[in-house]
């Protein structure tokens, strides 16, 4: 079976890293062997972030441009910075305010490689539900919603619900219910 | 029981050494290498282990400690990144010639890139440099099962051996499979040898050649090393091109081939590059007419294979001298080499319109800034704002982003800040120039390797103000407890050692502790070690300038959260932006005056200190 590619972008303290682990996690649990790259360190104060995750049987943990199936984006600029990995007809799901996404300029080319996007503002979502930090898990939820990649919502949820700290479980947990919800309605 | 997780390279480095029986870990945090001993300590917790742990005060430290307690028969292992691998290398240079009894494996992680890192040495060099074997893992699953190998080899030929694992390997996540794991009972004995241990040159150049000895068996060792050097040449075949790849890069080139489906294309993979398995590599450069060599993050086997008209890397040029080789890097430079050589080319890569787009779009650049709420934050406006025309001589650590500031103007290695400092302080002196100079260093840093330029600040007469920047934690490689805190590697008491009792040992006789959040009080004291630096009668100034990094302690760093808002009467000066810079402040351009990132503050309130026109305030 083909490998499948995922990046995860972001900006430092958005929680990419809990986001990779997520989807690693419930992807393993499915029988796939896991293969990912993450940014630590001095990148991490606020700079660019991005995770690699590739399911299958890749060597590498850094995915080639032009060859991932789905990037996942808290941060609309970050998305764009990170469209010279996505293959003709990947998926892309972003966290934006923004109602005009995406920006004329980048619509072109995203249709031109049928590359398929959706938006949510999960930063209102998880701050309506009063974890502001937890956008990350309303922008799971959504993804889960599309049921497009080999991992699916229960997946998703029951590794939430198995690797969240105790302190933070419940709150995740709603706020990628409330994620999930959101992409339901988009669907229809 | 065999269970599966997803570890990271670190954690899997981690699992071989406990695998391998390793008795002692010292370390000294440093990014790529950081999480290796907090995974160590986990599964010495997990698997009731009595391995002992300990965060070093630095790499020279966690060597030496490391070494001692191979000669007592145990086996060790010491972990850092491959610059603190340079303030160990005296320790390394002759632990090699002295050798061990038990295992002692170092690793040393590169960052090609860099990342986070001064520079992108490679730590292979430095093996061959101080002549010990290096093994140069490809992935975290093959890092896990190296250290095995490195720690056996070590215990039979009675020689440090190095774990070189790249930034791509430390940091790259893998599901790794794991049973039980056996305690270790090797019990430390000493046997006297003055002529070994405390060798004097005529007994060193015997050591030397017992060196060399071991380092030839153990060439023939790698030469036969078949699960990390080996090819696959078919016999009798002769091909237009072969590569030889190591570390990461195999990885890529690896997935390349069998993607592209290219069985022309044969691969020598050097695992264990040093001593360099010589006739492995003479027999796959005969069956190759062109050879290229793709290795981070210097050109270690690019110059140890001797048919210089064959091979193509960094020095003619196929392979960039600099960076770090991703995926997309070597694609395109396979790619020119099958043109150059009239072979069948890679499918194309059609990520050229998507990296027109990006340039186009602007996107602005995200340079890394101190945290929302930093006390360093409030020390660097502080200071910038008292001595305007210092020289600002800084160190590594999470204040090296003062730079953005304007608070910072140099930053060398660790310790550095007060070294430098001195030699400004000197090199004005000299010129009868009173020139004003700041130096600020963290808490950690100092710990590692402030003392030294401290105690020689004092005794050869320098005058400067020194901030140390106490947040009371290692913060940029991810919050490793200092010795200030009394709190040791695996969670256990420790003794604390507070700054004040190191700098007063170190002959200073101005050394007063302020908060930083209080940027008044903060100024003052500044204030008043100007005047003692310049003082005939007086001398080193050093502030401690203490308060707790707000990752590491969320509520003792905010005990009273400040809501903060910005009133009409701001008028667009950019004061806030341009010398306190915290990312939760932003210009609004709807608004037209500075806005507040609710999603970003964390209501610390130090900047209603900050605006001069007080549109600051408290909600």
């Amino acid at each position: 079976m083909e490998t499948i590619n995922i990046i995860l972008s972001g900006l430092g303290g958005q929680g990419i890293l809990f986001m990779t682990r997520v989807l690693a996690q419930a992807a393993l649990d499915k029988g796939f062997n896991v293969m990912g790259a993450e940014t630590h360190g001095m990148a991490q104060r606020g700079g660019s972030v991005v995770s690699h995750l590739r399911l299958g049987e890749a060597k590498s943990s850094l995915v080639m441009t032009g060859t991932a199936h789905f990037l996942l984006s808290l941060e609309e600029n970050e998305g764009y910075r990170n469209l010279p990995f996505l293959s003709q007809g990947a998926r892309m799901y972003v966290n934006t305010h923004s109602k005009h996404f995406p920006r004329e300029k980048a619509k072109g080319l995203l249709d031109k490689r049928n590359i398929i996007y959706h938006s949510i503002s999960a930063a209102t979502i998880a701050q309506e539900l009063g974890a502001p930090r937890s956008s990350n898990l309303a922008l799971l939820g959504y993804f889960s919603a599309f049921n497009e990649g080999p991992i699916g919502y229960k997946d998703i949820k029951t590794t939430i619900d198995r690797i969240s700290p105790k302190k933070l479980k419940d709150i995740n947990l709603k706020v990628f219910e409330a994620g999930y919800k959101r992409g339901k309605n988009t669907k229809k | 029981m065999i269970k599966q997780e997803i570890l990271l390279g670190n954690g899997a480095i981690a699992l071989g050494l406990v695998e391998s029986g390793c008795q002692i870990v010292t370390s000294y945090p440093g990014t790529p290498s950081s999480e290796i001993l907090p995974e160590v300590v986990r599964f010495v917790k997990s698997e009731k282990l009595d391995t002992y742990v300990e965060w070093s005060t630095n790499e020279k430290v966690a060597l030496d400690t490391a070494f001692a307690a191979a000669i007592t028969g145990k086996r060790a292992a010491c972990c850092m990144k491959q610059v603190g691998l340079n303030v160990a290398a005296d320790s390394l240079m002759s632990a090699a010639y002295i050798g061990t009894v038990g295992g002692l494996v170092i690793i040393s992680c590169d960052d090609p890139g860099p990342h986070s890192s001064q520079t992108e040495q490679d730590t292979r060099f430095m093996a061959r440099l101080a002549k010990v074997p290096v093994l140069d893992p490809s992935d975290p699953q093959e890092a896990r099962e190296m250290v095995g190998l490195a720690m056996d080899i070590s215990e039979e030929f009675r020689i440090p051996v190095i774990l070189r694992p790249a930034i791509r390997v430390c940091h790259a996540r893998q599901n790794i499979s794991f049973g039980p794991i056996k305690k270790n009972n090797q019990k430390a004995s000493f046997e006297k040898n003055p002529q070994r241990w405390a060798a004097t040159p005529r007994f060193r150049l015997i050591l030397h050649g017992e060196l060399n000895k071991k380092l030839k068996e153990i060439g023939k060792k790698f030469e036969n090393l078949s699960q990390y050097n080996f090819h696959n040449l078919e016999s009798g075949i002769k091909y237009p091109l072969g590569i030889v790849a190591g570390g990461i890069p195999y990885s890529v080139i690896r997935d390349f081939l069998s993607e592209e489906n290219r069985t022309d294309i044969p691969v020598l993979k050097i695992g264990a590059p040093y001593p360099f398995p010589e006739s492995l590599a003479i027999e796959f450069m005969s069956a190759c007419e062109r050879v290229l060599v793709t290795e981070e993050t210097d050109t270690l086997i690019e110059y140890l294979l001797r048919d210089r008209e064959k091979v193509m890397g960094r020095l003619s040029g196929h392979v960039p001298p600099e960076g770090e080789l991703v995926p997309h890097v070597i694609h395109t430079l396979i790619n020119n080499v099958l043109e150059e050589l009239n072979l069948e080319p890679f499918q194309a890569d059609d990520d050229h319109e998507a990296v027109q787009l990006v340039k186009d779009l602007q996107l602005p650049v995200r340079r890394p800034t101190l945290c929302p709420g930093c006390p360093e934050r409030a020390a660097f406006f502080a200071i910038r704002k008292t001595r305007p025309k210092a020289i600002f001589t800084s160190d590594i650590g999470c204040y090296t982003l003062g730079l953005n500031l304007g608070a910072v103007d140099t930053v060398l290695d660790m310790g550095a800040a007060i070294t430098m400092a001195s030699g400004f302080y000197h090199s004005f002196a000299q010129d009868s120039i009173e020139q004003p100079i700041v130096a600020t260093i963290g808490d950690s840093t100092f710990f590692h390797s402030g003392t030294a330029g401290l105690l020689n600040a004092v005794y050869n007469g320098s005058r400067f103000i020194l901030v140390i920047l106490d947040n009371q934690t290692t913060a940029m490689t991810g919050m490793q407890p200092t010795p200030a805190l009394g709190i040791r590697a695996d969670g256990s008491e420790g003794k604390a050692i507070p700054l004040e009792r190191i700098v007063a040992g170190c002959g200073v006789d101005f050394i007063e502790v302020v908060d930083p959040y209080n940027i008044k009080k903060t100024t003052s004291l500044l204030k008043k070690a100007v005047t003692y630096v310049e003082d005939p009668k007086g001398g080193m100034a050093v502030i401690i300038a203490r308060h707790p990094c707000v990752i590491a302690y969320p509520d003792k760093a905010i005990p009273h959260k400040k809501k903060v808002t910005i009133t009409d009467d701001c008028i667009e000066c950019n004061f806030c932006l341009d010398r306190f810079e915290c990312p939760a402040l932003f210009h609004d351009t709807e608004l037209g005056r500075v806005n507040i990132n609710r999603e970003l503050c964390v209501d610390c309130g130090v900047c209603i200190q900050v605006c001069p026109k007080g549109a600051i305030v408290e909600a």
